[in-house]
């Protein structure tokens, strides 16, 4: 008789296609990503909007800040594609100006609670107990409290700086970031590797940086990407109530309310920056999807 | 409602209770640290005045015995004068304000829930179609898009276009008081939320209508619908019900802005105009209001899921 | 990809016909597909024939009128196949309600008899209960009820005890057989455990790879196995005689991919009787014995001393 391939044989083979390719888990997901055709679309448009940013601190078509260029309220032309605002702005230079400040708050306020979260959260899931029930009880009790109004006295408290704007946007954005490593840090610090690396006496602090902060990079990434679009909004809520970055820098948020009387006759001077911010958070979230589909691809649906 | 849901009910109000006075104390404690308040500009007039004016409210004293006369008066209902208008008390105020941003939240609400369901459990049974494709890109695009953006289109499409396409027989204009004047900020400001729970549902119905009880229903020979609705969406609704709670927050800070675009006499523009015009007794006022509503929203969101879900009891 | 190739068998009432084979050989699919249920993205293409009618030209009304009052099924895990937010009482009078046999009074005041039929104690309270309150054993009876509570003509078991605590299995199988007598309802039994279909079933029906490959009545087919893999089947089975030091003999080799099925006969890759030709040839469905059919160029009966060749 022939010889039949044994099980034995069969799960062997099976086993080794299943041991992890740590070196290659990020190539994978940038592999996955790639394949994401709105995540590459959101990506672009990420980059054309950053270049935008850049540019427009050392060049705008017209000073961002300069009135009576022509008559206030005129519509789209050649000279302003986006139009005047009330005050004869130019509204193509502001809405580029205005990128520049979404994007430094959206990336530094992400940052900023990033970091936050990221430090409290492994702390509170690391040395659990009091450490723990503190940080949690923080992160609860601030859940309980419209985050928008603790930011607006807080800008009122700190002034109205475009770094105090950060701060007090990222003062209220790092509870999700912090609830998401506190729940990552409390299943790896179970794991055998980070069991193993305390029975040989590795310090706390290269457990924390070594295993657990890679091991739960990939969800911290999401999160961080999806805070960047949160407080480009939060900015623009900030702004359009009268409590943003002062003027005459041009916010987009306070380029909305300055045009908001003037709705119903000229809705350019609206649309223009409001279509930005969209077109900005629509950008990051499709990011943002694609990148967690392409890093966790179980949580794909 | 059992005796254990009762229980529970309880427990938590007096935690919400608690929650809001440690939250308005904070903000009472940060807030009298700040130099200058809506005070300050009778100073220049009058030193006299000013020292009437600055007894009046207490303001003479040290802060902890302000503190301690302040947490005496709220645990009577009691949250003193605005600081602007004198004579004016604030508990009765933000009651009347608190009324108007509760009837648009519950507007918003609805309108989330609504059609984020409808969407959502649209596209969950259309998985893969176009109209799952449209649903599902419209839902990201949907959320994107904040609140007050999705304000000014719609006054740009209600407003003048209505006034436009009906030749001046309809005008209905911005504001407040009329029926009519709801829905239009209601949209705004649920839209954004209607989009997440779109989503949150249409991921949630995908799961559950895989489930081997699905599949029973199916072989019992019930009607499409039955199975859809009572079989797959009610349990499909399990894991929505969680984001209830930071919805309500979310539509509180949406309301802020809302109220303030569409003229709303709530609370969000009450708290704008008085943290602009530095009166800090109604800012405090409203926190606490806040986190009486908030802590109420969850509390609620926590006594549906035992009645969507046998399986949970308190 | 094919699960489920050109089955086709009869079963009478109050007759159990035992279906079986390991997992992935198309038992669960084939009872699906006469429901129409098969999962997405599985397709049925071809004819699935119930009696005259073929169940894929019915239409939306038809299938539903069809299924759980002509044809009924019970399944595998009743853990999870009660739906954990409805009151069980409900969701039995739901599969009468949704049926013209009944009115709806009818279908609300046969609930409470039906969960005694499936002795199920204390009926009349038990209703108001929800899943998660029930026991697994208990479930299941309530998912029997379910099942006959239109009085189908074919009730379809898919391993109805496998996910229950070996204590209750006894007790679900008799339930099992005397319902199926009292109704004289068709039964058709899924399930790889040989045991089962020995104290159950009148006829068997051996399946791989999607294929019938033997079937005839019980008796027959365990005293004289004609096709090499019923023959396995049943030489792994643990013996009553033999509890105790049980013998877990699995067959050799792994179950065919339904992806990439070898040519000839399927089984060919894990056979040790094989010939020749059963590489390139597939053997039809040929009778052995009047009742006994068997799917195989060489048969068991040619084999001397089987035990011996390996
Ligand atoms: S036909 Fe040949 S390979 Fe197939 S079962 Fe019979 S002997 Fe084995």
């Amino acid at each position: 008789m022939a010889a039949v391939p044994s099980t034995v044989e069969a799960s062997q083979e099976f086993l080794i296609s299943e041991l992890p390719e740590q070196s290659s888990l990020g190539q994978d997901a940038w592999r996955r990503l790639k394949r994401n055709r709105l995540a590459v679309v959101g990506l672009v448009i990420i980059a054309i909007f950053f270049v935008t940013a850049l540019i427009s601190i050392v060049w705008t078509p017209y000073p961002t800040w300069r009135q009576a260029l022509g008559t206030t309220y005129a519509g789209p032309s050649l000279l302003h594609p986006l139009g005047l605002d009330d005050y004869g702005r130019d509204i193509l230079s502001r809405v580029m100006g205005g990128a520049a400040i979404a994007l430094g708050v959206g990336v530094g306020a992400s940052f900023l609670a990033s970091l936050t979260g990221i430090i409290l959260g492994m702390l509170a899931g690391f040395f659990k107990g009091k450490v723990d029930a503190l940080i949690s009880l923080t992160i609860n009790i601030f859940y309980g409290v419209p985050d928008l109004l603790v930011a607006l006295i807080l800008v009122v408290l700190i002034g109205r700086g475009l770094f105090n704007i950060i701060l007090a946007i990222a003062l209220t954005g790092w509870l999700g970031m912090a609830r998401l490593v506190r729940g990552q840090t409390l299943s790896i610090r179970e794991r055998e590797y980070v069991e193993a690396a305390r029975t040989i006496g590795t310090p706390n602090l290269m457990i924390l940086s070594r295993h657990i902060l890679p091991n739960a990079l990939g969800p911290i990434i999401v999160q961080a990407t999806y805070l960047v679009p949160a407080a480009i909004i939060f900015e623009a809520f900030l702004s359009l109530l009268g409590l943003g970055i002062p003027p005459p820098s041009p916010s987009w948020g306070r380029m909305a309310s300055e045009g908001y009387k003037a709705l119903q006759i000229a809705p350019h001077i609206v649309l223009a920056p409001c279509a930005a911010l969209s077109l900005t958070v629509l950008a990051f979230n499709w990011l943002g999807d694609g990148l967690r589909d392409a890093i966790d691809p179980r949580m794909r649906r | 409602m059992s005796r254990g849901t009762l229980v529970y009910a309880a427990q938590r109000l007096v935690l919400i209770t608690v929650t809001a006075v440690v939250v308005s104390s904070i903000v009472f404690i940060g807030i009298h640290q700040l130099p200058g308040n809506a005070l300050a500009s009778e100073r220049r007039n009058n030193p006299a005045t000013e020292a009437a004016l600055l007894h009046h409210y207490n303001l003479d004293l040290p802060w902890p015995q302000q503190y301690v006369l302040w947490v005496q008066g709220l645990a009577h209902g009691d949250m003193g004068e605005s600081l602007v208008n004198m004579g004016v008390q604030i508990t009765p105020l933000l009651l009347r304000e608190a009324r108007v941003s509760v009837t648009l939240g519950l507007a918003a609400v609805l309108i989330t829930i609504g059609v984020g369901l409808t969407l959502g459990t649209i596209a969950a049974i259309r998985q893969n179609t176009w109209v799952d494709y449209v649903a599902s890109t419209s839902a990201v695009v949907g959320y994107s898009v904040p609140s007050f953006v999705w304000a000014f289109l719609l006054i740009l499409l209600t407003v003048s276009g209505f006034y436009a396409w009906t030749g001046g027989l309809v005008y209905e204009n911005i504001g407040w008081g009329k029926i009519e004047q709801i829905p239009v900020p209601a949209l705004a400001l649920g839209l954004p939320y209607a989009a997440i729970v779109a989503r949150l549902t249409r991921a949630s119905m995908l799961e559950v209508i895989r489930q081997d009880y699905v599949r029973t229903a199916w072989a019992k020979g019930l009607k499409a619908r039955v199975v859809i609705l009572r079989h797959s969406l009610r349990n499909a609704l399990i894991p929505v019900i969680s984001i209830l709670g930071p919805l309500v927050t979310g539509i509180i800070t949406g309301s802020v802005v809302i109220e303030y675009i569409f003229g709303i006499p709530g609370l969000g523009q009450e708290f704008v105009s008085s943290i602009l015009s530095r009166d800090y007794n109604i800012v405090i006022g409203v926190f606490t209001f806040y986190a009486v509503l908030i802590g109420l929203a969850n509390l609620a969101v926590d006594l549906i899921y035992p009645v969507l879900d046998p399986r949970i009891r308190y | 990809m094919r699960a489920v190739d050109g089955i086709s068998f009869d079963v009478d009432r109050g007759e159990i016909v035992g279906v079986v084979g390991e997992s992935g050989s198309g038992k669960t699919m084939t009872a699906l597909s006469l429901l129409r249920l098969v999962p997405e993205p599985g397709k049925i293409t071809g004819r699935i024939l119930y009696g005259e009618n073929d169940v894929l030209e019915m239409t939306d009304d038809e299938i539903r009128e069809f299924r759980g009052n002509e044809v009924a099924m019970i399944f595998q895990d009743p853990m999870t196949s009660m739906n954990p937010v409805l009151r069980v009482g409900f969701q039995i009078e739901e599969a009468m309600a949704a049926h013209r046999r009944f009115t709806g009074q009818q279908a609300r005041d046969r609930v409470v008899p039906m969960l005694q039929r499936v002795r199920i104690p204390a009926a009349k309270e038990r209703i108001k209960d929800f899943p998660h309150q029930f026991s697994g054993g208990m479930r299941q009876r309530a998912m029997i009820a379910m099942g006959v509570s239109n009085e189908p003509s074919l009730l379809i078991a898919d391993e109805p005890t496998t996910a229950l605590d070996v204590t209750v299995q006894a007790s679900i199988i008799e339930l099992l057989r005397d319902i199926s007598r009292e109704l004289r309802a068709a039964v058709i039994l899924i399930t790889h455990n040989m045991a089962l279909v020995a104290s159950l079933c009148n006829r068997v029906i051996v399946m791989y790879a999607g294929r019938i490959v033997e079937q005839g009545p019980t008796r027959a087919i365990f005293k004289n196995p004609q096709h090499p893999y019923t023959w396995s089947l049943l030489r792994s089975m643990p013996r009553m005689d033999e509890v105790g030091k049980e013998r877990l003999v699995s067959i050799r080799g792994v179950p065919p991919d339904l992806g990439k099925l070898p040519t000839g006969c399927k089984f060919h890759p894990r056979c040790r009787f094989k010939v020749d030709r059963c590489l390139t040839e597939e053997p039809p469905l040929a009778e052995v014995d009047p009742e006994q059919l068997a799917r195989c160029w060489v048969l068991m009966k040619n084999v001397p001393n089987p035990e011996m060749q390996s």
